[in-house]
């Protein structure tokens, strides 16, 4: 069976730069597999071109076995995502930010009430839902955008950071909604920067450097700070003794 | 596709930026052509009442809608463009441009739909323009009522607002590539200053964004007559833009 999120020596650069570069992926139904690395990765980029936002310059990258960049709408319909910025447009309330997400990701008319009213009161955003979204925290404006990603109850989820801005509580809150979605069925691709919160909910961990999968990390491990170093340096160390 | 029409309905409908630009271009622009009119007829002498009354394209009601056409026609270029700029440029500026990506909605019927949505509120701000003109013009008491000559006017001061309109639609390919609306502005001042230019040199039929401020003024001594391909040059530039647009809005990339 085919995997729902699938990349396959996935390569993307930036003039002579390798953003990502060759990646092998899969995220099965019932998955949360996380993503780590640091700045300048490759983490967003490889998210871009998963979802279509970046045309490969070689490999695939597939959703729920389409390639895409021809995946259909009942594709799209199932994916739901949160790349760097929320969807939040600063002049529309909470509650028409969602609504708008819920109709671009074809939520049936008859559904869009319900659909919009159950995600504000999960992400607890019933006080602003009457609010123009510019008055917003930051943490407020990330949760509309969770709000809007989720309003369509999608099975493939590509989350880049989702516990940005968020308070602690925030953060417990977003471990528990990826344990849900992935308890029913989802698969979820997640980033973050902090280990200590992947730890708690991934199945697997990949760590990405300069562009490439330089190795795995486990959820269960003791300290994963310094596994992770460990795994950064030596692809460093190798990539300096093949150069000299 | 009727999901992407609700969503940028209700974008336009909230956003202050076309909100003041409907409220200054509906009522302050025919305020103006009255007040410039009002100059030319007075009699009065220094540059502005001369000025006023060398653009007087005939009297009473022909002379006040006149001097409202030649002000809609570089206004509502400018104005509308603002919005046309903000309506594709602000997806970039406010980063929502990402969020529009892997939707079962197409980033081409978005583009299409905020056209269909621009175009659609540029006939509305056009006829309130022509109101606001008459209600303005007949609270004046510019000239006796005659019907037939004030529904002409009317017609033709409609005819210049949405050709004028129409042409900065160009502005949301140019907000589209440049991926913000600055770039859509300081492109507008160009074209407009490339507009006069182009008619200075008596080539103005033929540059489209010079066509509707022609239109305003012709008949007057030396203005040369427009041909009808130079007149369907103005829509054809604008189904041109929005098919580029589109286009590009189909193929881009987050970057």
């Amino acid at each position: 069976m085919t995997a729902p999120i699938e990349a396959t020596r996935l390569t993307r650069s930036f003039g002579a730069e390798f953003a990502v570069d060759g990646i092998d992926l899969e995220v099965g139904t019932g998955e949360i597999h996380a993503i780590v690395g640091l700045n300048g990765a490759g983490k967003t980029t490889l998210m871009r071109l998963l979802l279509g936002m970046l045309h490969p310059d070689s490999g695939k990258a597939r959703l729920l076995g389409s390639d895409t960049q021809d995946a259909t709408s009942a594709v799209w319909r199932e994916v739901g995502h949160l790349i760097e910025t929320p969807f939040a447009y600063p002049e529309l309330t909470v509650r028409d930010n969602v609504m708008a997400s819920a109709l671009l990701h074809s939520v049936p008319p008859s559904s869009i009430g319900a659909a919009v009213d159950r995600v504000i009161e999960q992400f607890e955003l019933g006080h602003w839902a009457k609010r123009r979204a510019r008055v917003l925290s930051l943490g407020n404006r990330q949760r509309l955008g969770l709000a809007s990603a989720l309003v369509h109850e999608p099975s493939v989820l590509i989350l880049d950071e989702p516990a940005n801005a968020l308070d602690p509580a925030g953060v417990v809150f977003i471990r528990d909604l990826l344990r849900q979605y992935a308890g029913e069925g989802a698969a979820v691709f997640v980033s973050s920067h902090h280990l200590d919160q992947l730890a708690r909910v991934a199945h697997s961990i990949t760590v990405m450097h300069r562009g490439r999968q330089v190795g795995m990390l486990d959820p269960g491990g003791i300290d994963l700070e310094q596994s992770f170093f460990e795994i950064v340096h030596q692809f460093d160390m190798a990539i300096r003794e093949a150069q000299s | 596709m009727r999901a992407a029409y609700r969503v940028e309905i209700r974008k336009l409908l909230r956003s202050r930026v076309a909100f003041v630009a409907t409220a200054l271009l509906g009522l302050l622009l025919p305020a103006m052509g009255l007040g410039f009119y009002t100059v030319a007829v007075s009699g009065g002498t220094g540059s502005l009442a001369d000025k006023a009354a060398a653009l007087l394209t005939g009297e009473g009601w022909v002379g006040y809608l006149g001097q409202v056409d030649q002000i809609a026609a570089v206004a509502l270029f400018l104005g509308a463009g603002v919005v046309v700029a903000w309506v594709f440029g602000r997806e970039h500026s406010d980063r929502t441009f990402p969020s529009l990506f892997a939707l079962p909605v197409g980033r081409g019927t978005i583009a299409g739909a905020k056209f269909v949505v621009l175009i659609v509120w540029m006939v509305v701000l056009s006829v309130l323009i022509a109101v606001v003109a008459l209600i303005l013009g007949v609270v004046a008491g510019v000239a006796p009522w005659d019907t037939g000559v004030v529904l002409s006017q009317l017609s033709r001061l409609v005819v210049i607002s949405l050709g004028a309109a129409v042409l900065s639609l160009t502005m949301g390919w140019v907000a589209s590539i440049g991926r913000g609306y600055l770039s859509a502005i300081g492109t507008m001042s160009v074209i407009v200053a490339l507009s006069q230019i182009a008619v200075l040199f008596g080539t103005g039929g033929w540059f489209p964004f010079a066509v509707p401020g022609l239109m305003a003024v012709a008949g007057m001594e030396g203005i040369p007559t427009l041909t009808p391909i130079q007149l369907v040059l103005v829509p054809g530039l604008a189904a041109a833009s929005m098919w580029l647009t589109v286009g590009w809005w189909r193929r881009v990339e987050v970057v």
